[in-house]
C-alpha cells in the first residue's frame, strides 16, 4: 500500500471549504476553441434555402421553414433551415454541405433558458448574441464535400468548328453522366425556375440509377423535346441551381441530351405512356415549331385527333429553320418530331394558313385550334439606305442555310444585333469563310443571346464592335456597287439617364465609323405575322399580339362559326424560347382537353 | 400660324390632335389585316382622347399639362426619315411611323413657343413641347420593347 492512500482522505478536506472551480472561475471566460461547433449561424441572404442541410441532418434536427419577409423567386425557396438543439448533435455536417456556404457555427456553447421552446430557431432570421460571431466552426478551405466542377463536355475545338456544320458538343459518356449526376442534391430549386416545370431532380436521379427508361418518361412528362432542348435550352434551370451558388451548376441540359441520345426511339414506345382511346374530337394546330407539336403530343395523348398546319416544307419551327446544325444537328431534332408523329400526330407541311387554308375554315372543321405561328417577321434595321440588296435579314439567312441553299454572304460580313439570331448568324457566315463583325448598339453585358452564344461567337472569330449605333448604309462605289455595301454607324456611350432605368446609348458627336460589307445580316428583332387572323375570328389583339388568359384561350368560340381558339409560344409570351414555347404548349393542350370535354369548366 | 392667345395656341393643338386622329385613320384605311387595324385603332382612340383632354381645357380656360420633359432615348432620331405605312405594314412600320409623328409634332412646337410673342401662347407652346415628349417616348418605350428587343 502507497503512502498516498492513507494520505488522500485528508487531502479531500483541504478543498472541503473552497468554493468550486465553475464558480470561482465565470464561465464567460471560459469561450469555445476557435473551430468549436457551437450554435449555428446563417447568413440569410447568402442562402437560397435548397434544404441540402436538412437532408444531410440524421437527427432530422433541421426543417426548412418560411421566413416572414421573404419570398420564393429564382433560385431561392425563401424557406430558411430552422434548428432544433433538443436534436442536434453538433456534428456539423450540415456546415459541410451547404452549397452556398451560407451555414457555418459560432463557438457559442452556452444558452441557458427555462423555456424549452426557444431551442428551436432560425439562425440569420431569429436574432441570436452570438450572429455573425467570427470564430466558430466553418468549413475547412478547400474542402468540399460536393464536387466544385461540373465534368467537361468534350466539344470542337473553335479552329476545327469553324470549317464544318459538325456539332460541336460530344455528348457525355454513361460514366461522365453517372459523376455529373452525382453532384446534384435533389434540392429542386431547377424545377421552379422551367418554364416547363420540368421534374429534372427525378430524371437526374434516374441517370445516377442507370434507369434510362424512367429518365425519358420524365422528360415526357412535360417536354416532348428532349433532343432538342438537351442542346439548345436556354436552361434557366442551370442558374437556379444550388450547386451554383459554391461552384459550377449541374450540367443538367446534358443530362437532359444523355437520356435521349441514349434510348433508341424505337424504344420511346415501351418507356412512354399510350395514347388515351379516341375522345372522337379534332383540334387544329398551327404552325409546327416546338409550341405547336407540344400542343399536338400532349393532346394526342389525350386521345384527340390531332392535325398540325405548318406553311415551311419542315417541321420544327425556328429550331429547324432558326437554328444552325452545329448546335442542333436536324436528326436530332427529326428523332423529336418522329416520336410525336408516331402517335398519329399528322402535320400538313407546306400548308399557309391565311393563303392555303383559312382560320375561319380550321374553326369551321376542329373543335378547337392552337394557334402557335412565332415570330418568323423579321424587323429592319430603318436607317436610310436599309433596302440596299446586301442588307439581308438574319432569320432568312438562317432559313436559307437550313435548306442548303447558296448564302452568297461574300468575304467581310456585318452583323447587326446582339440576340441569338445575330449570333447564330455570325457563326453561320463564319461557317462560309467570312471574316464577321457583330454591331451592337450597347455594351456586351447587354446583349440578349446568351452568354455561351456571345463567348463562342467571339472565340470562333468574330469580332465584336460595342456600343455602336447603326446610321445608315451606302452603296458601295465603282465596280463594287450593288455588290457590296458601307455600313456606317455612330460609336456611342452609355448614358445614366434615368435612375433605376438601365443606361442608353448616345452617339458620340463627330465619332462616325464606317466599313465595307460584302453582306450585312440585320438581326435587331422579330414579329408576329397575324395577316391570317380576321376579326371575325373573334381573336382579342393588342400590340400585334393574341390575348389570351391564363389558360391560353384567346376566343372561347362555341358559336356556329366554330371552335375556341388557344394561342401562345413566342406569339404570345414574353420569354421567346423553346421552353416556354413548350410549356405554353402543354398547358394549351391541358385547357383544350378541360374546354371540350367540360372538366373543370 | 400666328398664335397671339391662350384660346388661339389650344385652337392650333387640338387641331394637330385631330389631324394625329386623321393620320391613324388613313393608315387604317389602308391596312389589309385585323392586327393592323387593332393597333391603329388604339393609337387613334389615344389622340382622340388628346383633342378630348385640350377642348376640356379650352373650355375651362387653365391649362393643366406637365412641365415635365420627358428624357429623350434618342431613338427617332436613329430611325430613317418618314416612310408612310404600306398595307402589309408590320409593328415596327406603325410604330416608326407614330414615333416620326410624334417627334415632328415636338418640332414644331419648339419652333412655335420661340416664335410667339405672347406669353399666354408661348406658355402654351412649351406645354406642348413637354407633353409632346412624353408621347414619343411612349412610342420609343413601345419601340424598345417590341421592336428593337435584340439591338
Amino acid at each position: 500500500m502507497d503512502i498516498k492512500d492513507f494520505i488522500a482522505p485528508f487531502a479531500v478536506w483541504k478543498r472541503a471549504f473552497e468554493k468550486p472551480f465553475t464558480v470561482k472561475k465565470p464561465i464567460d471566460e471560459r469561450p469555445g476553441a476557435p473551430r468549436y461547433r457551437g450554435f449555428h449561424i446563417n447568413d440569410a441572404e447568402r442562402c437560397v434555402g435548397c434544404g441540402t442541410c436538412e437532408a444531410i441532418c440524421m437527427n432530422k434536427a433541421i426543417d426548412l421553414v418560411p421566413v416572414e419577409g421573404r419570398e420564393a423567386k429564382e433560385g431561392d425557396s425563401g424557406l430558411r433551415p430552422r434548428v432544433d438543439y433538443g436534436r442536434c448533435c453538433w456534428c456539423a455536417l450540415c456546415v459541410d454541405i451547404c452549397p452556398s456556404g451560407s451555414l457555418n457555427m459560432s463557438n457559442e456553447y452556452l444558452w441557458i433558458d427555462s423555456d424549452p421552446d426557444v431551442f428551436r430557431y432560425t439562425p440569420g432570421v431569429d436574432k441570436k448574441p452570438w450572429d455573425g460571431a467570427e470564430l466558430g466552426y466553418r468549413r475547412a478551405e478547400g474542402y468540399r464535400l460536393l464536387d466544385e466542377q461540373r465534368v467537361p463536355m468534350a466539344e470542337l475545338g473553335h479552329r476545327e468548328a469553324v470549317k464544318s456544320f459538325l456539332e460541336l458538343v460530344q455528348g457525355y459518356s454513361r460514366a461522365q453522366a453517372e459523376k455529373e449526376a452525382d453532384r446534384c442534391v435533389s434540392c429542386g430549386l431547377c424545377i421552379a425556375s422551367c418554364p416547363a416545370h420540368m421534374d429534372i431532380p427525378g430524371y437526374i436521379k434516374a441517370v445516377r440509377e442507370g434507369d434510362l427508361d424512367t429518365g425519358l418518361r420524365l422528360l415526357y412528362e412535360t417536354n416532348p423535346f428532349p433532343e432538342a432542348c438537351g442542346r439548345i435550352c436556354t436552361h434557366l434551370c442551370e442558374g437556379a441551381c444550388s450547386i451554383g451558388t459554391g461552384g459550377d451548376p449541374v450540367a443538367i441540359r446534358w443530362l437532359k441530351r444523355y437520356i435521349a441520345d441514349q434510348v433508341e426511339l424505337s424504344a420511346y414506345a415501351k418507356a412512354l405512356p399510350r395514347a388515351e382511346p379516341s375522345v372522337g374530337k379534332k383540334v387544329a394546330v398551327v404552325g409546327a415549331g416546338p409550341g405547336g407539336l407540344s400542343a399536338a403530343y400532349y393532346l394526342a395523348l389525350l386521345g384527340y385527333e390531332v392535325k398540325v398546319y405548318e406553311k415551311d416544307g419542315e417541321a420544327g419551327g425556328m429550331l429547324r429553320y432558326g437554328i444552325p446544325e452545329y448546335r442542333l444537328p436536324y436528326p436530332a431534332l427529326d428523332k423529336d418530331i418522329g416520336y410525336i408523329e408516331s402517335l398519329g400526330v399528322t402535320i400538313k407541311r407546306g400548308v399557309a394558313i391565311g393563303k392555303d387554308l383559312s382560320l375561319s375554315d380550321l374553326r369551321r372543321d376542329y373543335h378547337a385550334v392552337y394557334l402557335s405561328t412565332g415570330l418568323p417577321v423579321a424587323y429592319g434595321l430603318e436607317v436610310p439606305g436599309d433596302k440596299h440588296p446586301r442588307v439581308l435579314d438574319g432569320v432568312a439567312v438562317l432559313a436559307a442555310a437550313t435548306r442548303g441553299e447558296e448564302l452568297g454572304l461574300g468575304k467581310r460580313v456585318a452583323v447587326i444585333g446582339g440576340g441569338n439570331v445575330a449570333m447564330d448568324a455570325a457563326r453561320t457566315a463564319l461557317r462560309h469563310g467570312a471574316a464577321v463583325d457583330i454591331l451592337y448598339r450597347r455594351r456586351e453585358e447587354d446583349m440578349p443571346a446568351d452568354a455561351d452564344e456571345i463567348r463562342e461567337a467571339k472565340a470562333e472569330g468574330a469580332r465584336l464592335i460595342e456600343k455602336s449605333i447603326p446610321v445608315e448604309v451606302k452603296d458601295a462605289a465603282g465596280a463594287l456597287a450593288g455588290k457590296a455595301a458601307l455600313f456606317v454607324w455612330n460609336e456611342a456611350e452609355m448614358v445614366q439617364k434615368e435612375e433605376g432605368k438601365r443606361p442608353v446609348p448616345e452617339a458620340i458627336p463627330g465619332a462616325l465609323r464606317e466599313e465595307l460589307y460584302d453582306s450585312i445580316i440585320a438581326a435587331i428583332g422579330q414579329g408576329p405575322d397575324l395577316s391570317y387572323v380576321t376579326e371575325e375570328d373573334g381573336v382579342p389583339m393588342k400590340r400585334f399580339k393574341p390575348l389570351v388568359d391564363a389558360r391560353g384561350m384567346a376566343s372561347p368560340g362555341a358559336s356556329p362559326k366554330g371552335g375556341a381558339i388557344f394561342a401562345g409560344g413566342d406569339l404570345v409570351n414574353d420569354r421567346k424560347d423553346a421552353i416556354s414555347a413548350i410549356a405554353d404548349g402543354h398547358r394549351a393542350a391541358l385547357s383544350i382537353d378541360r374546354h371540350l370535354s367540360g372538366k373543370g369548366a | 400660324m400666328d398664335a397671339t392667345s391662350f384660346a388661339e395656341a389650344l385652337d392650333f393643338a387640338i387641331g394637330r390632335e385631330k389631324a394625329a386622329v386623321d393620320f391613324y385613320r388613313e393608315l387604317a384605311a389602308l391596312a389589309s389585316f385585323a392586327v393592323q387595324r387593332s393597333t391603329l385603332k388604339e393609337f387613334m382612340t389615344m389622340e382622340e382622347g388628346h383633342v378630348a383632354m385640350l377642348s376640356a381645357m379650352k373650355a375651362r380656360g387653365g391649362l393643366e399639362l406637365s412641365s415635365a420633359i420627358a428624357v429623350d432615348l434618342g431613338l427617332a432620331k436613329a430611325l430613317a426619315a418618314d416612310e408612310k405605312p404600306a398595307a402589309g405594314m408590320s409593328f415596327q412600320d406603325i410604330l416608326v411611323a407614330a414615333v416620326k409623328k410624334e417627334e415632328r409634332s415636338g418640332e414644331l412646337y419648339v419652333s412655335l413657343a420661340a416664335a410667339s410673342l405672347n406669353p399666354e401662347a408661348k406658355a402654351v407652346f412649351e406645354r406642348l413641347v413637354a407633353e409632346e415628349s412624353r408621347h414619343k417616348r411612349y412610342f420609343e418605350e413601345l419601340y424598345e420593347a417590341h421592336i428593337a428587343r435584340d439591338n
